[in-house]
């Protein structure tokens, strides 16, 4: 598992990943519902603003990303350029304070560098900083999560939808099993025999959750096939690959776009989770799930230590809102109908 | 109807057996023998203890071998007891079910009704500064990690208000003092996701002629509403809903282990911290067979709500 | 209808004043005693499931805790005496006599010790404790079917244990199969025969795992028709208490047997600071609390929470509800002041270390590699982090409590960074890296499944990686970390140590002896020593003396000259104590709030704190019932307007 924990990888993963997603994106962009749904999204204030936050915390998380070489095979990220400098402390000390919690006596410390605007965490690293590191833990969970299961989802929910009899069996067959066991302990099992990693999170994360996409498609294709313009074009003789790639992605397209901004706010919520059940992020990777986990025990010191719990947790529901607004805007613009 | 049932049970057999094989075969990976005899043996047992335990326990027969016993035990329902605390599973989960539905069941009506009070009045003021800000706190409450309620909740209200105790269960009736706050969280936790898409239930409801042509014949907007739209609502509700029994039987992970509440999610996550694949296992046979069970329940409450849907 | 209303009304308010007592426990079994005076019962709370209640099965701690008030044990330790620790008798009527060539030991039973009234006895009347139940334990401990992790040691030290167990096949036949060391001399006199000097073997004539069972209850409680198997619940021992309930995942509830006189209070050995009330105590009938309940907590931030409402008596305090309680000065905050609380520290005889794989090609062959990596080790910041820098810092191998154990010792090794990469360089690593110029790579296993682990493999993988060099983690789960130590797959591991069995330098020393290196035996660091071995197997057989110390003092220069591990830190906690359950024993042999026959608990001061201690709150009742009612006026206004716009 060496491969998916490497950085690199990781990184080169995601930009693969989100590059075909915007890809086929672009591709599906040139309908006209497309530019319709985008005029619309326009003129929606919540989802423009929406969508500024996430790409501010997309952002942060690229300055994270980017890893320029410091000599001797180590590397700083744009990030550490940005924040870094700040010294840690021995342990714990609150925000704008310079004492030191777990001192035996607390008074202002001469060893102390500089008051932390968010404090510091029981390893004396700044709570900002981990909090703003955190962003790329979430995105590449997120990222990779998204680059594996909407292939999947929706190439599987597609190939089931059209070709039907034999195809449609066994991909039910498939999503049947996969969702017929709690989620949660497949989850788990999954990340065991993968071992902790950020790769393997994204894996055992993106293996449960295509059935959701899978079975939206499905439905979608199947009705899409019974319109006139995929039997035209069934008739005129096209290749199933023309059909499918000309005719039938674009026209889920858009679905599969709204199922990606929620899901994303999903991948990032579950992530917690994980962490509480202990098979969250690896050792030494900054992590929202982590800081809430180890946070929910702090609440009960004296004083409070409040800080590492509302950074973390603030981070995640901006994000995580965020990303949900966003949803639901683009699901009004291309349906406005409905939403 | 019964050749339907037959072929949806006849259909339900081999997801079942993908389901152990895939279990068996992620569990077996990652517990060699010999870490599960240092889980059933603990860490200061020698390795000759530690040996004959797996020679005992058949764990030194080929995989295959191995699958066939597996998969005949959990079809008769013969579960192995616990790595760890070598209690049967049969008993485990007889005893973890009441509690699991103390608090799920009770949950999940008080958020399915505040879920459908809350939508039926955005319904009612359907695109006005009321029904956005609703649907706005409803995205906020779904962007709230599960762990930031129970967290809240324990301090804050347990704690700081002295209403309740801050964990624990009993039997009997004094249990109702353990659960109204692992019961309340419950029903806040989904009320943001269930109230907005019931809400999109309704909504689409109101859109169908038959709702226009009772407003034409002058219809009341609150008759129409409770009569027509209420009715045919819930009908796609109850559907929903009924695929949500398996999880109150599985019980809440998180809820139960903060609350102390002796259900089955809690001996799941018990199981997950201990590694104990007995336990694992057959949490995930019985949560794949009652998901199976509710599918078909589901299939057969869609035709007997609706007679336009044959099963066939 | 208004009458069906206000009837309505009174029945909410009824529920809701039920509702509002946040006392967690179940009513305890009785009120009074058969004597009119007061039920005692006492609330401790443990961490996890119970795995077994068979003294002769299980190992671990909590079941342990448990169990050790079920089943009285045939040597006991002195409740006060901790430095070092003392055995006494218990079961039996006298010491033990070894023989001269100290290869044997004689036996006597006290008379008149019996099983717990049960019914699985003729007449449901528990019998007499005789020699030959001591013959049927040993001879469970050799079952197979019995799986007891306790066999390999006895399999070492105990005439006929090995040939037993192997000649058992899947199980043994209690009728002809005997295990030949333990020879039956009459009704109440037995002799154990030992294969070589093993003077330890009494320390565990003081552990669960020797304590008689009743065979009839074997028999009995063998898991059919409708009873309960043996292994998992019934408890016919012959202790102070019987397990009474047992909720899985949520409690545990002992009772006291009547007339149980096996042990009184002791009279001597105690503590200066709390003579004058121990000796009140004194030659007292024991136990003097009538129920346990052990309760089942997961989670910390609960059982802090209860502790602080009073519903539980005894608490160790972990690292973070440390700061609520305790001050920097290390006394208790003065919110836990006013109350009376005690603050008690405990130290776990255990010893936690960094340890080194000797066979690992890197990190075995280096010497200065080793000690750099010693030097870089903060344990004091450590315990300051972790345990509010109330573990003391681990200078030696030996715990303190324990013969052997230097107070005076300085650690050999102590956090000096410089001193570290001088001797990075000397190991060949100047800076952190190779003469290619690459950097070092260090593998550290540790265990990391909650949030508190990964800090604590965190916080080393930072203090190696001061030294210039790069520290790769493998964080593991429990199970996985003990097959990796056994099978040598590591570097270096942290977030282990030894808890002591017994409290006899061997338990520890042992450890490093080459002949029980992994697989077979605890040794994982893989060290090999001969001078080592030699002085090892000397220090083994004798009893404790000055000279003893003296092989213990060289045992331990050995192990600091080599450097295999680094010890950090020895495990400890704040005991706090409600003011109304002073803690009467000091001793960690049981586990740090066991020892339930000597503790006391004040119940008519229990009763008055608990009730200061919960006042509900009121006034959030009303603003809550104020918002829904605003939302009910909000509703029907809005369904009023939409009536008026249609009509």
């Amino acid at each position: 598992m060496d491969f998916f924990t490497h950085w690199l990888t990781q990184d080169l993963l995601l930009i693969l990943g989100l590059g075909g997603i915007a890809f086929l994106l672009a591709r599906a962009a040139r309908s006209d519902r497309w530019s319709r749904a985008a005029t619309r999204f326009r003129a929606d204030r919540t989802g423009v603003i929406a969508l500024c936050v996430v790409c501010l915390y997309l952002f942060i998380g690229a300055l994270e990303t980017c890893r320029v070489p410091v000599g001797g095979g180590a590397t700083k990220s744009m990030l550490d350029f940005v924040i870094g400098g700040i010294p840690d402390e021995r342990s714990y000390s609150a925000p704008f304070s310079n004492q030191i919690l777990t001192d035996t006596k607390p008074q202002p410390d001469p060893l102390k560098s500089q008051s932390h605007i968010l404090g510091t965490n029981q390893l004396g690293q700044d709570v900002l900083v981990q909090t703003l590191k955190a962003c790329r833990t979430a995105l590449i969970i997120g990222g990779l999560t998204s680059a594996i299961y909407i292939p999947l989802g929706a190439l599987f929910g597609i190939f089931a939808g059209y070709f039907r009899r034999w195809v449609d069996d066994l991909i039910q067959y498939i999503y049947s099993t996969l969702a017929s066991i709690p989620p949660i302990l497949l989850l788990v099992s999954i990340l065991f025999v993968l071992g902790p990693g950020l790769g393997s999170i994204s894996i055992a994360l993106g293996v449960t959750g295509w059935v959701g996409l899978c079975r939206l498609i499905r439905g979608e294709t199947m009705r899409q096939s019974e319109r006139s313009y995929i039997t035209a074009a069934r008739a005129l003789g096209q290749s199933h690959w023309n059909i499918i790639s000309r005719h039938l992605l674009p026209n889920v397209m858009h679905l599969v776009l709204i199922n990606f901004v929620l899901g994303f706010s999903g991948i990032v919520l579950s992530e917690a989770i994980l962490s509480y059940l202990g098979v969250g992020c690896p050792v030494g990777t900054a992590s929202w799930g982590v800081m809430i986990d180890s946070g929910r025990s702090e609440l009960s010191r004296d004083p409070v230590v409040w800080w590492n719990l509302t950074a973390a947790t603030t981070a995640l529901f901006g994000l995580v809102l965020s990303l949900n607004l966003l949803g639901d805007s683009l699901r009004k613009a291309f349906d406005p109908k409905r939403g | 109807m019964l050749n339907y049932l037959i072929r949806r049970l006849l259909y339900a057999v081999p997801i079942l057996l993908g389901v152990i094989f895939l279990t068996f075969v992620l569990f077996r990976v990652v517990n060699t023998p010999e870490h599960a005899a240092i889980n059933a043996l603990g860490p200061k047992s020698s390795v000759d203890a530690r040996n004959a335990w797996i020679v005992n326990n058949g764990r030194d027969l080929p995989l295959y071998k191995q699958f066939a016993t597996h998969t005949i035990q959990l079809a008769t329902f013969d579960f192995q007891p616990s790595i760890t605390t070598k209690r049967p599973m049969g008993e485990t989960f007889r005893e973890g079910v009441g509690p699991s539905l103390c608090v799920t069941l009770p949950g999940f009506i008080l958020g399915l009704c505040l879920a459908l009070v809350l939508s039926l009045y955005q319904v009612f003021v359907r695109n006005s500064a009321a029904d956005r800000t609703i649907t706005l706190i409803c995205v906020v409450m779904m962007s709230l990690p599960t762990m930031v309620y129970i967290i809240f909740g324990q301090a804050v209200v347990a704690l700081g208000l002295g209403w309740f105790p801050v964990s624990g269960f009993t039997k009997g009736l004094d249990a109702v003092r353990f659960l109204l706050l692992p019961v309340a969280i419950m029903a806040i936790i989904s009320l943001g996701y269930d109230a907005r898409m019931f809400r999109a239930v309704f909504l689409e409801e109101i859109a169908q002629d038959y709702v226009r042509t009772a407003h034409a014949k002058g219809l009341s907007a609150t008759r129409v509403l409770s009569r027509h739209v209420l009715k045919n609502g819930l009908i796609a509700l109850i559907t929903l809903t009924v695929g949500q029994l398996p999880k109150l039987i599985m019980g809440t992970l998180l809820i139960e282990s903060f609350f102390g509440i002796p259900g089955i999610g809690n001996v799941m996550v018990q199981g997950i911290q201990t590694s104990d694949e007995p336990v694992v296992l057959a949490c995930a046979y019985l949560g794949a067979l009652l998901y199976l069970a509710a599918l078909i329940l589901t299939d057969i409450l869609y035709a007997a709500a609706d007679p336009r849907i044959r099963l066939s | 209808m208004l009458r069906k209303t206000t009837r309505l009304f009174a029945l909410a308010a009824a529920l809701w004043l039920a509702a509002c007592d946040n006392n967690p426990h179940p009513a305890p079994l009785h009120k009074t005693r058969p004597d009119g005076t007061p039920w005692v019962v006492r609330y401790q709370a443990i961490r996890e499931d119970p795995r077994s209640f068979d003294p002769q099965y299980t190992y671990d701690q909590i079941s342990r805790k448990v169990v050790e008030g079920v089943y009285d044990t045939l040597l006991e330790y002195h409740p006060m005496k901790t430095d070092p620790y003392e055995l006494q008798p218990c079961m039996l009527a006298e010491m033990p006599v070894k023989a001269a060539d100290g290869l044997s030991y004689d036996f006597r039973l006290k008379e008149g010790v019996r099983f717990h009234d049960d019914p699985c006895f003729p007449g449901g009347k528990g019998r007499e404790v005789v020699a030959e139940d001591i013959q049927y334990v040993f001879q469970r401990i050799a079952d197979p079917a019995v799986e007891s992790p306790f066999e390999s040691t006895f399999e070492e030290c105990l005439v006929g244990m090995a040939e037993t167990h192997k000649a058992a096949g899947k199980k043994l036949d209690y009728a002809t199969q005997r295990v030949a060391g333990v020879e039956v001399l009459d009704r109440y006199r037995f002799r154990l025969r030992l294969t070589k000097k093993y003077p330890q073997i009494l320390y565990w004539l003081a552990y669960q795992c020797t304590a008689p069972v009743a065979r009839e209850a074997v028999a009995y409680y063998d898991g059919e028709n409708g009873r309960e198997d043996f292994r998992k619940f019934a408890s016919v021992g012959t202790g102070p208490y019987r397990i009474v309930n047992y909720e899985p995942r949520s409690r545990v509830t002992l009772e006291r047997v009547p007339n149980y006189t096996t042990t009184v209070f002791p009279s001597d050995g105690f503590p200066a600071a709390k003579a004058e009330w121990l000796k009140t105590l004194a030659g007292k009938a024991l136990p003097f609390i009538d129920e346990i309940q052990l309760p089942i907590h997961h989670e910390n931030i609960p059982r802090f929470l209860h502790f602080r409402q009073g519903y539980l008596d005894i608490m160790a305090v972990d690292k973070d509800s440390f700061n609520a309680m305790v001050s920097p000065m290390r006394t208790l905050s003065p919110e836990f002041q006013k109350r009376g609380t005690i603050l008690e520290p405990a130290f776990e005889i255990s010893t936690f270390w960094i340890s080194f794989n000797m066979d690992d090609p890197v990190i075995g062959e280096n010497l200065k590699l080793r000690q750099a990596l010693a030097h870089a080790t903060d344990s004091k910041r450590y315990a300051e982090i972790f345990y509010a820098g109330v573990a003391p810092v681990a200078t030696q191998l030996l715990p303190s409590g324990i013969f052997g154990h230097d107070r005076e010792r300085q650690k050999r090794y102590p956090f000096d960074l410089e001193k570290g990469k001088q001797l990075l360089a000397e190991a060949g690593y100047p800076g952190g890296r190779d003469k290619d110029g690459k950097q070092l790579e260090l593998t550290l296993t540790g265990q990391g499944a909650g949030s508190e682990d990964r800090q604590r493999v965190e916080f080393d993988q930072r203090c190696f990686e001061q030294l210039g060099i790069a520290v790769k983690v493998n964080s593991v789960t429990f199970a996985r970390l003990q097959d990796i130590e056994d099978r040598g797959d590591f570097q270096m591991c942290t977030t282990t140590g030894w808890g002591a069995d017994y409290p006899d330098p061997e338990n520890y020393f042992m450890l490093f002896y080459s002949k029980n290196v992994s697989p077979v035996g605890k040794n994982y660091f893989r060290f090999r020593h001969a001078e080592y071995d030699r002085i090892f197997e000397q220090m083994v057989v004798m009893e404790n003396s000055p000279e003893r110390l003296e092989l213990t003092r060289k045992l331990q220069r050995i192990l600091d000259d080599e450097c295999p591990m680094v010890p950090t830190f020895h495990k400890a906690a704040y005991l706090t104590l409600q003011p109304w359950a002073p803690r009467t024993h000091n001793n960690l042999m049981y586990e740090v709030d066991g020892g339930h026959k000597y503790l006391v608990t004040d119940t008519v001061m229990r009763e008055r704190l608990q009730r200061e201690l919960n006042k509900p709150a009121l006034w959030p009742a009303f603003v809550l019932g104020g918002l829904v009612l605003a939302g009910v006026v909000a509703f029907i206004g809005a369904v009023r307007r939409s009536k008026n716009q249609t009509a």
